[in-house]
């Protein structure tokens, strides 16, 4: 009877411990979001890695830009020379794409955390215009924001994925410092003070990224082989992908074309 | 064989049976053992697991939490917290450290001293007492006494003292005074010495807890610590007064745990997850409220989960399903269209509203005009009967009061209650003045939840109809009608009933609009928050009213132009009294033009309150002609090219008319449609309200019943699901003539709607619960619970947020998501009680144009191509509405303007240089007048602001209105704090040096004595 009676309470002991079986998953990092600690994080191999060079050309009549109407504050007419013109379609005569926005878009290792630099990426408000009209930095970089004009001006970025703020910046006030900490392609800014103030920034999870020069060009460096999709966004044409494969020390080419 | 062989006592044995009696008696003693220990308590091994997998949980949960923390106590800022206390501390502890050792060595004197000196206190006190009770002649024995007591010296020992002190009581007292308040003192110095230690902890911890979102280690560690004494017992509420009995966190033991757990967390046992909403349970504490009467289930049992949840063969109130979860939020908030954390309920009433449910279904508190009308209908019939009955009080009292054989006294006493009658009765005839413009309001209020068919004839393209009968939702995807099972001849008599009782008023004939700037107009103007537009994936806008993609198919141009133009606008005003539509000749016969309004709606034969406007919510967004034929040109090329429709003519034939007109009747159309000669018409269904709770045999479920048991669905639920899904679903295999089949038509409800009506549907019972469980509002709570009715019935939330978390349809629209479209959006009224004055708010909700003459335009925001429409709410709807926004914002009634004080000159001209320089971007964005300028502004004119907004909302939003409206174009950091004042961020002109008040009182005090004249001299000084 003692024995039955061992037995029951070891096979209930193994009943009630056999049910505590589940593991239990450890905390996992959302996927868009970086991670503070940069414990880790990789930077991109210069020496071995593949480098993407490439320029956006325009195919077609590059639409004429509309002058702005700055009327309404002398203090943003003084600031120019001729008329201001819209930032939209910037193309020179050759065709060449100034202020493309180029970058990986998939492809890069998911688990894999890229180190921030700890340089701060510039925008700044002159002559009642952003400068530089296309910029992109890695989520979590700092933004130095500037007002450079005799006037007020309102920082607005209206990103989807990261908190919206509206900040003032009279003249001659120190800098806002700013950083996204989400991925985001691209965060529309805008003054509302001087609606025609807009500026775009691409906020990226990688180093990999470029905005076209007045020439057209971009270069993408130090990406590690694979097989990626890689994205151009135009502010009015919107975005082209294109897979691309490369190879480690490759240098490869890789244009886009905007038809008008 | 001898004898004794054969005596089956010698012979046989027993031992066999014996032995297998005795061990089936032994297992079935071991399997009772096991039963009783195990087999019917398996929360046994519930909580056993639990205790296993929270233990686990919680270690793995402490490393990173922990790494989390020392992160944080590594960071700079924390270590110059934490280097600042310790520093202020090591300078404070000695210090403190004095008076401490003085309160040390005070603490057992006064001990010493303290049983001596009460000894003789008390012996005084009893001395005192015998003096006041005693004779006269004692008092004065007894008060020497005292003086010899209060005399006698004692010897006390006080420690640290060698010599005993030798004291009388006076001196015991003074000691003991003294010592007492070299204590106290001490003490106090010590908290002063103290002060900016504790403030520097108290800053440093708020730091750490600021950043540590999940539990602490403190709080992981205690959780552990109380886990190692866990113990498997049954845990129960038990709620005395109503002798509830709730054992489910037996189970359920995650509940209530301060670290939330979800079912990854533990393991993916869904059964150990932490109550999904804090925030619920702390307002309906399960120590008072239980777990059941808001779940279902049976809360004692214990023996099985089905048994425990109710869902055994007839246990009454089963569990609540997950997509059900919500019902029992209505048994006791039944009279409310919106609960907070109920979105599911909200969303179920709202499809029983809006779907028009409530045109066959009574269900209380939904027919809210139709109710109010009959009590206060019936109560001004009682005021009138008080009244005759006073009157003749009146005169009884006056004739006796006349009767010479009383006496003077007695006379005047019964003339004054004659007076006090009077007087009683005139306050009888405010009531009823009062009740009587309720009851014309509520004329104005009553809406229906289709289209009047009496306009049909001059709306509708006759062919269109009989079409429209067959299949609303294949015509229309989503639409509101629902579709009928109609035989082809009763469709045909229905079509036909409708066309000849149509009335045939006159339509002005309209040019043809633009199309195109229609499109922009539908599209901007504010059409969308209620209309959608587009079929399939194209399809945007709400679903508040009908999709008009077709428009151009069913509808007549001209009806349509002036429908855009004014929607309320009626072909004849319909009198409730002689239960008819009137005409031309009714005014003619008294002399009177044919005119019918708002200002004009007495019948002119009678002089009851007319229906002068057409019974739909929507609104008049007080465009030009021009406009509303833009409108609807584009609508009316809104339509499937390929579309073809059967020939009509015998929608002429008289014929057919009673025939339609039986039919209309028997399927209730005049629920929801406004029918000529059917106004009057009842409900057709079974009244809802306490669905939920009849009993489950009263519920037919024809021949399904069999197959509803053997599948499961033999409850509530699954007769409500089933019945939602497929209304004639309880006719399957049924021999019935055709008017006796089931009538309830198809709504074609989603998976979603069938959820959320079902929830409405199984809440809706008549409640077991005690009364203190029913939701008593207060008086601001109750103004919430009415305004909500007046916000969804007229679909605020389609343009505006007006609760946290909650996102408009306009929001949602294509156009919204561009950057420079944003500013085109209507205002979020979150706060708005906070934010207007009351009083303006009326004026507005009345005449959002505030203008008497201009009303092409927007009172407040000109600059918006969305137009806050006039509604033509009843007094008591914008009644309810202020109230409701004064509520949600705690605002006080009735209002009381804050006083502000008046700027002085020097002020004004300081404000006036601050407000046009450089520095200051107000006149940017805000309106200031000129045309130019306020076409491209995005924000309101300041002339406005002081009849409109409240100084301290005015002085909140300045200084950061992202707080507010998140998103909003006004930029934050327009002022930094200075001290104890802000000031302005910016650069200031010169005549602000030297002034030491606050900047953004100064502006706000400014804003709230603007006028036209002073914006006049802005612009002016703004070089306009």
């Amino acid at each position: 009877m003692k024995k039955i009676w061992i037995t029951a309470g070891v096979a209930c002991a193994l009943t009630l411990t056999g049910c505590g079986g589940g593991g239990t998953p450890a905390p996992k990092a959302d996927a868009g979001a970086t991670p503070a600690a940069s414990s880790g994080a990789a930077t991109p191999d210069m020496e071995n890695g593949a480098t993407i060079t490439g320029k956006v050309s325009f195919d077609g009549k590059a639409p004429v830009m509309k002058t702005l109407d700055m009327s309404a504050v002398p203090a943003c007419t003084a600031a120019h020379k001729t008329p201001a013109k819209s930032e939209e379609v910037v193309v020179d005569d050759k065709g060449d794409v100034k202020n493309a926005f180029v970058w990986i878009k998939s492809g890069l290792p998911a688990d894999k955390t890229w180190q921030v630099p700890t340089s701060a990426v510039q925008i700044t408000q002159e002559g009642c215009m952003y400068t530089p009209h296309v910029l992109a930095l890695m989520a979590g970089q700092n933004l130095d924001i500037k007002n450079g004009d005799p006037t007020n001006h309102n920082i607005h970025p209206m990103p989807a994925n990261n908190p919206e703020f509206n900040q003032s910046q009279p003249p001659g006030a120190g800098d806002i410092d700013h950083s996204f900490a989400r991925q985001e392609v691209m965060v529309p800014v805008k003054c509302n003070i001087h609606p025609w103030m807009r500026a775009y920034i691409g906020v990226v999870n990688h180093p990999f990224f470029a905005v076209t020069g007045d020439d057209g060009t971009y270069s993408i460096k130090g990406l590690p082989p694979g097989t990626y999709t890689i994205e151009m966004w135009q502010e009015k044409y919107g975005t082209q992908d294109q897979q691309i494969t490369v190879g480690a020390k490759d240098s490869k080419t890789q244009d886009f074309t905007i038809k008008g | 064989m001898s004898d004794q062989e054969k005596d089956p006592v010698t012979s046989s044995s027993l031992s066999k049976p014996l032995f297998i009696w005795s061990a089936l008696l032994v297992l079935s003693m071991i399997w009772g053992l096991y039963d009783e220990v195990y087999g019917i308590r398996p929360w046994k091994g519930y909580q056993a697991k639990f205790e296993k997998l929270y233990s686990a949980y919680l270690k793995d949960l402490r490393t990173p939490e922990a790494q989390h923390e020392a992160q944080i106590k590594a960071s700079p800022q924390y270590q110059q917290l934490d280097t600042a206390m310790r520093a202020e501390e090591a300078r404070a502890t000695p210090l403190a450290k004095v008076n401490t050792d003085k309160v040390n060595s005070l603490v057992p004197k006064i001990q010493a001293l303290n049983d001596p000196f009460q000894e003789v206190r008390s012996h005084i006190g009893s001395l005192t007492y015998e003096i006041e009770i005693t004779s006269p002649d004692r008092k004065d024995s007894l008060r020497k006494q005292i003086v010899e007591l209060k005399a006698e010296t004692r010897k006390v020992r006080i420690p640290g003292e060698s010599e005993e002190r030798v004291m009388n009581f006076d001196q015991m007292d003074q000691t003991l005074k003294g010592w007492k308040d070299e204590k106290a003192k001490a003490l106090e110095d010590n908290v002063q010495i103290l002060a900016k230690a504790t403030s520097l902890r108290k800053q440093r911890d708020q730091y750490l807890s600021d950043r540590i979102s999940a539990a602490s280690t403190t709080t992981l560690d205690s959780v552990a610590t109380s886990l190692n004494s866990f113990d498997i017992r049954i845990r129960q509420i038990h709620i005395k007064d109503i002798d509830l009995v709730d054992r489910c966190e037996s189970c359920h033991l995650g509940t209530r745990e301060p670290v939330v757990l979800t079912a990854a967390a533990m393991g993916g046992n869904e059964v150990f997850a932490s109550h999904p909403n804090k925030e619920l349970l702390q307002i309906h504490d399960p120590e008072s409220f239980g777990c059941t009467p808001c779940h279902g289930g049976n809360g004692a049992a214990l023996s099985s989960v089905e048994q425990a949840h109710g869902y055994n063969k007839y246990w009454l109130w089963p569990l609540s399903h997950k997509e059900n979860i919500e019902a029992g939020c209505q048994q006791c908030h039944v009279k409310e269209i919106v609960t907070e954390m109920a979105p599911s309920l909200n969303e179920g009433r709202e499809v029983f509203r809006l779907r028009g449910c409530t045109g066959c279904h009574r269900y209380e508190g939904f027919d809210r005009e139709a109710d109010e009308i009959s009590s206060v209908n019936q109560q001004i019939h009682q005021d009138d009967q008080q009244k005759a009955e006073w009157a003749r009080e009146i005169g009884f009292t006056e004739t006796k009061a006349n009767d010479p054989r009383i006496s003077n006294d007695d006379a005047r006493k019964l003339l004054a209650h004659a007076n006090d009658l009077r007087v009683r009765s005139s306050g009888i005839d405010a009531q009823v003045e009062q009740l009587d413009r309720r009851s014309a309001n509520l004329v104005r209020e009553v809406k229906k939840v289709g289209p009047s068919l009496k306009e049909a004839r001059m709306k509708l393209r006759k062919e269109w109809i009989p079409e429209w009968l067959k299949d609303p939702h294949k015509w229309r995807e989503g639409t509101k009608m629902p579709t009928f099972r109609l035989a082809d001849d009763d469709r045909k008599a229905i079509a036909a009933f409708i066309w000849q009782s149509g009335l045939k008023g006159q339509l002005d004939q309209q040019k043809p609009g633009d199309p195109v700037k229609g499109q922009e107009d539908f599209e901007t103007r504010g059409c969308m928050a209620c209309h959608s537009m587009g079929e399939g994936s194209q399809k945007q806008g709400g679903t508040f009213a009908a999709n008009l993609s077709r428009e151009g198919e069913k509808a007549n141009y001209d009806y349509i132009v002036r429908w855009v133009h004014n929607p309320r606008q009626r072909t004849a005003p319909y009198c409730a009294f002689e239960k008819r539509d009137l005409t031309a000749q009714d005014y003619q016969n008294h002399g009177l033009p044919y005119v019918y309004d708002l200002d004009h709606d007495k019948c002119p034969n009678d002089g009851h309150v007319l229906q002068v406007q057409q019974m739909t919510p929507m609104p008049n967004l007080r465009l030009t002609e021009d406009e509303a034929r833009d409108i609807a040109s584009y609508l009316m090329t809104r339509k499937h090219d390929n579309a073809t429709y059967e020939d009509a003519s015998y929608m002429d034939d008289p014929k057919l008319v009673d025939k339609g007109r039986e039919k209309v009747r028997f399927y209730g159309c005049a629920g929801c449609h406004e029918i000529a000669g059917l106004e009057d018409e009842q409900r057709i269904g079974t009244e809802l309200t306490k669905e939920g709770s009849k009993p489950i045999e009263r519920l037919d479920f024809a021949l399904l019943g069999h197959k509803a048991e053997d599948e499961g669905w033999m409850t509530h639920k699954g007769f409500f699901e089933h019945k939602l899904e497929n209304p004639a679903v309880f006719d399957e295999g049924k021999e019935k003539a055709p008017q006796d089949k089931l009538k309830m038509p198809n709504f074609n409800f989603s998976k979603p709607e069938i959820d959320e009506v079902t929830t409405l549907l199984e809440g809706s019972v008549d409640a077991s619960v005690p009364p203190r469980y029913f939701y008593t509002p207060t008086p601001q709570q109750q103004d919430i619970v009415d305004g909500w009715w007046v916000v969804r019935k007229y679909n605020c939330m389609g343009c505006h947020k007006v609760h946290v978390g909650q996102t408009s349809i306009i929001d949602g629209l294509r156009r919204s998501q561009d950057p420079d479209w944003v500013e085109q959006k209507p205002p979020t009224l979150i706060g708005e009680g906070a934010r207007v004055n009351p009083e303006w708010l009326m004026q507005f909700l009345n005449n959002p144009s505030l203008s008497e003459t201009d009303t092409n335009r927007d009172g407040v925001r000109q600059y918006l191509h969305i137009r806050m429409p006039t509604f033509s709410f009843s007094e008591g709807e914008i009644r309810k509405l202020v109230r409701f926004f004064a509520a949600l914002s705690s605002q006080a009634e009735p209002f009381i303007p804050e006083k502000i004080e008046a700027v002085s000159d020097q002020e004004r001209t300081m404000a006036r240089q601050l407000f046009t320089s450089e520095g200051a971007p107000c006149l940017k964005c805000h309106m200031d007048g000129d045309p130019a300028h306020d076409a491209r502004a995005t924000a309101p004119n300041f002339t406005v602001a002081k009849d409109r907004l409240q100084p301290g909302w005015v002085k909140r939003w300045i200084l950061d209105p992202a707080l507010m409206s998140p998103g909003t174009a006004m930029p934050s950091g327009l002022f930094r704090k200075d001290g104890d004042r802000w000031v302005f961020a910016g650069p200031t002109p010169a005549s602000f040096n030297g002034y030491t008040k606050d900047q953004a009182d100064l502006l706000v005090r400014y804003m709230f004595s603007f006028t036209p004249d002073e914006l006049a001299r802005l612009r002016a000084g703004a070089g306009k």
